[in-house]
């Protein structure tokens, strides 16, 4: 197993990982640098019908304007703004909680993990997007209740994963060492708990983030986001319902762009979980050779 | 078994309970929406407008209308859609066919080339091929599925005009049965080739870890050392072992392939039960709202239970772990 062939393959394998990461991460700062400079970017209020509509590319529009004349440069660059907000929080309260439920199943043991093991069960089957459709109509279009909502419902996969994790290091030897010495549950989690949880908490925060990005996404482009605030999700549902959108070249200014951009984060997202995944958990290094 | 039927069940009642609760807190009532729509079902007398609230109970207490709900739900009765001005059973009985039409097209494609890449992959794993097949299989898998198909009705359907713009099949066309099939599946391509792309990324990275682990195991080791020619090794030995974990792990797929559906068919236009749920929603038709919900976690419900009855019967290794 320790061949100079396995020892390069490995190492290459460890660059190739952090080339991902660095795309995934690289792309994730881009789009928070837009994010961050929006209003210097924009050379337009995003939602502001000030321009003749349909204009194609132009200076002053560099991505034309749509059918109410608002310029679509500006939409895009203040799309990044929403995609940024809602997508880390959402990640990192469904993996709190998650993590916290998980901990406190295994820890407790008996009835109570019992219980926990059920509710988690039921919850990785409740079906997803007609459950956030309702609670998007019901709780409103705002940012707070969509991160709410995402992480209500994303937490039961944290849950599982961590609940076997601790299960497993309750039993090692360090921590029942820690634990003789007279260390409280507090300083078990923090000193052994965490570090070694560190895997499953990053990967689960990166892929509930890209999943927060599509549903995001998804509820504007479904007409259920805040038609106030500028997302991608909404100036593609704005696209689609203009009619005559596919009869003239707009579609490749108006459409492809948040489209891509939407692409880009949750691809953002997922190159960096790939390309951290080897280094946080070495298991998946053998698997991928 | 009995462990996992008890999770259904309380799955099924959660459910009963979320999609009794969730439509009750959207706000404004239906008559409310009814008005706003200002539709054929426009009700302008006060009293006549009394006379539904009543008769939707909308006035009786919370667990009055759960008891009546669930009551009524056990007798198949969903409900009067407040929208189509029809029985929500029948509502949704005229769109499920499609979506399992489209779901299952999509499924099995997706299936085919994602099993069949994985195997590849798995095969080959390290070498090029296999990395080629991994980035293209990621990268395709982040794609919103709602973007996709937005590009692929522009692509094919505007520019080429290969495919129908919307819908599932010809309204009033009249023609004969061959030609009514061939209408449908027409108009099925680019849906289920949506459903596919997003689904087959996937259902790939599963086959090959799958097919990874079992490379590792001694029988191939010793299929290779007594002589077993490479393709049988393949597709015979390594293959079916690494087919059954991915067969466990479809029911998660179908559960996550609702959201899917939602996307997919509001981008078609295509009358299926994903449609019907955003209809519903931008309607506040409550009781097709919540019917449609509780079919679609009833159809991953029930392909699940199937799983776990029909898995140990595929591989008998779970049997005697059980």
């Amino acid at each position: 197993m320790s061949s100079p062939a396995h020892g390069r393959a490995a190492r290459a394998l460890r660059l190739r990982g952090y080339g991902l990461a660095w795309a995934g991460g690289g792309m994730l700062i881009v789009l928070a640098l837009v994010a961050i400079f929006a209003p210097l970017l924009a050379p337009h209020d995003p939602r502001a019908f000030d321009a003749d509509p349909l204009l194609a590319p132009s200076w002053a529009h560099p991505m034309g304007t749509n059918s109410g004349g608002q310029d679509l440069f500006s939409q895009l660059v203040y799309g990044a703004r929403d995609v940024l907000v809602v997508a880390p929080l959402a990640a990192l309260f469904s993996v709190a909680l998650g993590a916290g439920i998980g901990t406190l199943s295994a820890l407790a043991g008996g009835r109570t993990d019992a219980f926990i093991t059920r509710v988690v069960d039921v919850g990785l089957a409740l079906p997803k997007l007609p459950l956030l459709i309702l609670l998007a109509v019901a709780a409103g279009p705002s940012t707070i209740s969509l991160v709410v909502s995402v992480g209500l419902l994303a937490w039961p996969v944290t849950a599982r994963y961590v609940r076997a994790q601790a299960l497993s290091l309750r039993r090692r030897e360090h921590v029942l060492a820690a634990r003789s010495f007279g260390g409280g549950p507090v300083y078990l989690a923090r000193r052994h708990l965490l570090p070694a949880l560190s895997s499953i908490l990053v990967s689960g925060f990166v892929s509930i983030a890209a999943l927060a990005v599509l549903l995001e996404a998804g509820l504007a482009f479904l007409g259920l986001g805040d038609p106030q605030r500028s997302s991608w999700g909404l100036t593609m549902n704005d696209a689609l319902q203009y009619e005559d959108l596919f009869f003239g070249d707009s579609w490749l200014w108006w459409l492809l762009p948040p489209g891509a951009a939407t692409t880009l984060a949750i691809l953002g997202f997922t190159l960096l979980g790939v390309g951290l995944e080897p280094r946080l958990n070495p298991r998946v290094r053998e698997h991928l050779t | 078994m009995a462990r996992a039927l008890l999770v259904h069940g309380a799955t099924f009642l959660v459910l009963l309970m979320l999609n009794f609760a969730l439509p009750r807190m959207l706000p404004g009532d239906p008559i409310q929406a009814m008005q706003d729509r200002g539709s054929a079902s426009f009700v302008t007398s006060d009293k006549a407008r009394a006379e539904l609230r009543a008769y939707y109970g909308l006035d009786d207490s919370v667990v009055d209308q759960f008891g009546h709900y669930a009551a009524n739900l056990l007798q198949g009765d969903l409900g009067i859609s407040i929208r189509y001005q029809a029985p929500v059973l029948d509502v949704i009985g005229e769109r499920l066919p499609w979506t399992l039409l489209l779901l299952g097209t999509g499924f099995l494609l997706a299936a085919v080339v994602g099993v069949v890449a994985g195997i590849h992959s798995g095969w080959r794993r390290g070498r090029r091929s296999d990395r080629t097949l991994l980035a293209l299989l990621i990268g395709v898998r982040n794609f919103p599925p709602f973007f996709v198909g937005s590009l692929l009705l522009l692509v094919f359907s505007v520019q080429l005009g290969w495919f129908p713009l919307a819908g599932a099949s010809t309204p009033f066309g009249v023609f004969g049965p061959l030609q009514r099939i061939a209408d449908v599946l027409w108009h099925l391509v680019l849906p289920s080739i949506t459903v596919a792309l997003s689904v087959v990324g996937t259902q790939y990275l599963l086959m090959r870890n799958s097919m990874v682990g079992e490379l590792g195991d001694p029988y191939v080791l010793l299929g290779r050392a007594k002589g077993v020619p490479e393709r049988r090794l393949k597709y015979r030995y390594a293959a079916r072992n690494a087919l059954l974990p991915v067969l466990t792990l479809t029911s998660f797929q179908v559960g996550a392939a609702i959201n899917l559906v939602v996307f997919v068919e509001t981008v078609f236009a295509y009358p299926g039960l994903g449609r019907l749920i955003f209809d519903a929603a931008a309607s506040r038709d409550y009781p097709v709202l919540s019917g449609a919900a509780l079919v679609l976690t009833l159809m991953v419900l029930v392909v699940s239970v199937l799983l776990d009855f029909v898995y140990p019967r595929l591989d008998p290794r779970t049997r005697e772990a059980r």
